[in-house]
């Protein structure tokens, strides 16, 4: 809905009171990074895509490449979407970003443990 | 033409009871039609509600949702206990069964339960943290008419198109386009996710909220316990729904672009859809019964005029149900065949959760221990919710045990043990919180004496409703089954279990008719603090004005209200006071979700070319959202000073 949200809100309740703890965003890069990671996004997202039904790649190495292009779609949105570069606070994000880190680790691993029996049991 | 009426009207929506519902919807609309003409509430509605960025008059729309929710779910459940009544009975057929028991579950889950939990958040906890707003307000308003569209959208199922029929969890291959062509999956699947993306972005907005408006002096550690579960249940969203889209958006790409994900005749993988959905299911559950308790946490304190005891060790035990709420998914497809080790492993953390949670109910009754108890509606669902939420969570650890699993898997005792954690746990608590924050959502308190009728009636009634059903478990009865023979033993049981649910029934209508009746004959709360309470919300009048607080508190201490109450620090300081700027209501967030709705609609039945209307509907007003400058309205401070005084909450 908004460039920046936080920004915004920041602004109209800046004028509210200087009391209130606001979102801390120091320097806004603009909105030109946002409109070029949600480009890049789009055309990794259709690579991917084409990859897999064209039959492009090796049956081999698809899994491999997708999941690379995955990760980097992942690095744009975290770098140019969730204002990784712009907070205070590094810890914290450091913090978030290795419990997620985890998570998603965790699924993906879990997953495969999980479906294993596939090869076993059937 | 007829092509076309045969896809919006198939055989399963010309039954005599959905034509029956069809004229009740037709004539409640042209009445709701009528009233708001008869009477110029048109433009009352756009101005004072469609449009707003109130997070208050959001929270009473997510109530009003909840509650048709609530309506629309229990009509479901009525339908169902009344097909198993007796024995071989024919009142409703096997298909139709199978969509009542689909729309049940996901509307109690995704439609009543998450929105009454939102209704809460936004009504309680920005003026429980001594906040203004939540961060992102007019996000706040997307997410609800994204919600409120899907609701509608869902709904739509039963009457136009047809209802999904795969249950709530649409495992694939019961999804599988082969298997079901129709389009109520579709609606399943198209409304869930548009619903998904409001329910994320409050996620969002909460968790900001909480970490970045709290009042001057508010640490994490004296934030209040309803505070502190908003946080962690919007952490688990953010970190948990993404799993239920994925799942959701690869059996859309299977259903209607012919990928095969989950489809089993080309190597599609179906166990990898469970495995998705319960990576998202399990913390879901937590999503739900975190705020309960919460709720609880928060009743118990103020109707026992204690402070909550063990306060640092409830919040632990937040934080360790929220941790180890990942790591249990498998409990829910013990029986899918994964190896000894892997079911070992997650029957062990399943037990785990079963020690933090008991931390919990000890605290609470540990605050309720030498406190002065009164017994308020808010107090007795607390209290009925303890011994119910126990057994609740006792039946879960014996279904944790994996051999035991193999029994109880998929009967009725699982059925009686998730409403049992369900209804004991996020329903009592939901209406725990209803009756408490009643009188700050509407300035006027809920009818007592009524309340304790629906309570009684619901409660008594739970019990017979669910009780049965573990023993129809332990007998072999399934779940999902519509009919069963004579001589199994079934039948008595089954009747009761009926019986039952006309009860809870009756006890909803009670508690409908209360507020109805509260609503016109108004007892009003003229001191903003009905209770005694000991949370900032009640520091304010009842209901709050727009801008909330004339003067953001200072907080120096957990239960910041009550200390100031007891210092004697009542009142506004005229001198303190200084303009507030609110955002200005907009249009936009309704748009979004009617347009939402229409890409919804077109994906649903295939017709693309409504689809991309809907889908540029979006991305114009996502743009137009863009290119709009910040739009503010400015209280003056004078406006702010001769409402307060009106209220009569100046200083002398």
């Amino acid at each position: 809905m908004s460039r920046h949200p936080q920004e915004r809100t920041g602004r109209s309740l800046a004028a509210i009171t200087s009391a209130m703890l606001l979102p801390r965003f120091e320097h806004h890069a603009g909105t030109f990074p946002q409109i070029l990671g949600y480009l890049a996004s789009l055309v990794l997202t259709l690579a991917a895509t084409l990859l897999v039904v064209h039959h492009l790649i090796a049956p081999l190495y698809l899994p491999a490449v997708i999941l690379l292009l995955a990760v980097v779609q992942a690095g744009i949105q975290l770098g140019f979407f969730m204002h990784l570069r712009e907070g205070v606070g590094l810890s914290w994000q450091v913090a978030v970003l290795i419990l997620a880190g985890i998570v998603a680790l965790g699924i993906v691993i879990f997953s495969i443990w999980i479906m294993a029996f596939k090869s076993g049991v059937s | 033409m007829t092509n076309l009426m045969a896809q919006l009207f198939p055989p399963s929506v010309l039954r005599p009871m959905e034509l029956g519902a069809d004229v009740s919807i037709v004539f409640a609309a042209a009445a709701l039609l009528l009233i708001l003409t008869r009477r110029h509430l048109w433009g009352w509605l756009w101005r004072e509600w469609i449009t707003t960025v109130d997070h208050k008059k959001i929270g009473i729309m997510y109530l009003i949702a909840a509650m048709l929710g609530l309506f629309r779910g229990g009509v479901d459940a009525l339908l169902l206990r009344t097909q198993l009544a007796l024995p071989q009975n024919t009142f409703l057929g096997a298909e139709h069964y199978n969509e009542i028991f689909t729309t049940h579950g996901t509307i109690m889950v995704f439609f009543m339960a998450m929105p009454f939990i939102f209704a809460l958040f936004n009504i309680a906890i920005p003026l429980m943290i001594g906040a203004r707003d939540v961060a992102f307000p007019r996000l706040n308003a997307i997410s609800f008419w994204l919600f409120a569209f899907a609701f509608l959208l869902f709904n739509m199922s039963f009457v136009v198109g047809g209802s999904p029929n795969a249950g709530w969890t649409a495992y694939a291959p019961l999804t599988e386009l082969r298997f079901n062509p129709g389009v109520g999956e579709n609606y399943y699947l198209i409304a869930l996710q548009i619903s998904g993306i409001g329910t994320i972005a409050t996620g969002v907005n909460f968790l900001v909220t909480i970490l970045r408006l709290r009042a001057p002096g508010m640490a994490l550690m004296k934030m209040p316990l309803f505070a502190w579960s908003a946080l962690i249940t919007s952490s688990l969203i953010i970190f948990a729904f993404p799993a239920l889209t994925v799942a959701l958006a690869l059996t859309v790409l299977d259903r209607l672009f012919g990928a095969s994900f989950f489809t089993i005749g080309h190597a599609g993988m179906p166990m990898m859809y469970v495995n998705l959905f319960w990576i998202w299911g399990h913390p879901e559950v937590y999503i739900l019964v975190l705020p309960a308790f919460g709720i609880f946490s928060e009743v118990v304190a103020t109707f026992s005029r204690k402070a909550l005891f063990g306060y640092s060790a409830m919040v632990g035990s937040l934080l360790a149900i929220s941790l180890l709420s990942y790591g249990v998914w498998v409990h829910h497809f013990f029986t899918m065949g994964a190896g000894a080790v892997v079911n070992a492993f997650f029957g062990v953390s399943t037990m785990l959760i079963a020690i933090p949670t008991g931390v919990k109910v000890f605290n609470w009754i540990f605050t309720m221990w030498g406190g002065r108890i009164r017994m308020t509606c808010a107090m007795l669902w607390q209290l009925a919710f303890i011994p119910t939420f126990v057994v609740g969570g006792a039946t879960g650890v014996l279904l944790a045990v994996v051999p035991g699993d193999y029994q109880f898997h998929n009967s009725y005792f699982l059925v009686a043990h998730f409403h049992n954690v369900l209804i004991g746990g996020v329903v009592f608590g939901l209406f725990s919180g209803l009756y408490y924050w009643w009188p700050k959502m509407f300035g006027y308190m809920l009818n007592e004496r009524q309340g304790k009728w629906a309570f009684w009636f619901f409660l008594i009634g739970f019990w017979v409703t669910f009780f049965p059903q573990y023993l129809l478990g332990l007998e072999g009865m399934t779940r999902r089954i519509y009919i069963y023979p004579r001589g199994l033993g079934w039948s008595l049981p089954n009747l009761v279990s009926t019986l039952g649910a006309y009860a809870m029934g009756i006890g909803f209508v009670i508690l409908v008719y209360s507020i109805v009746y509260s609503m016109r004959h108004r007892e009003l709360d003229l001191t903003g603090d009905p209770w005694d309470g000991r949370t900032l919300e009640w520091s304010i009048p009842s209901p709050a004005p727009e801008y909330n607080f004339a003067v953001l508190p200072k907080v120096s201490s957990r239960d910041a209200w009550w200390a100031t109450k007891h210092a004697g620090a009542r009142g506004v300081a005229v001198d303190e006071i200084g303009p507030v700027a609110v955002p200005r209501n907009t249009g936009a967030p309704f748009m979004l979700g009617l347009c939402f709705f229409v890409a919804g609609f077109g994906a649903v039945f295939s017709w693309w070319p409504i689809a991309v209307a809907g889908l540029a509907g979006i991305l114009s007003l996502l743009v137009a959202g863009w290119l709009r400058e910040p739009d503010d309205h400015l209280f003056s401070a004078d406006e702010i000073r001769r409402s307060e005084a009106a209220l009569g909450r100046l200083k002398a």
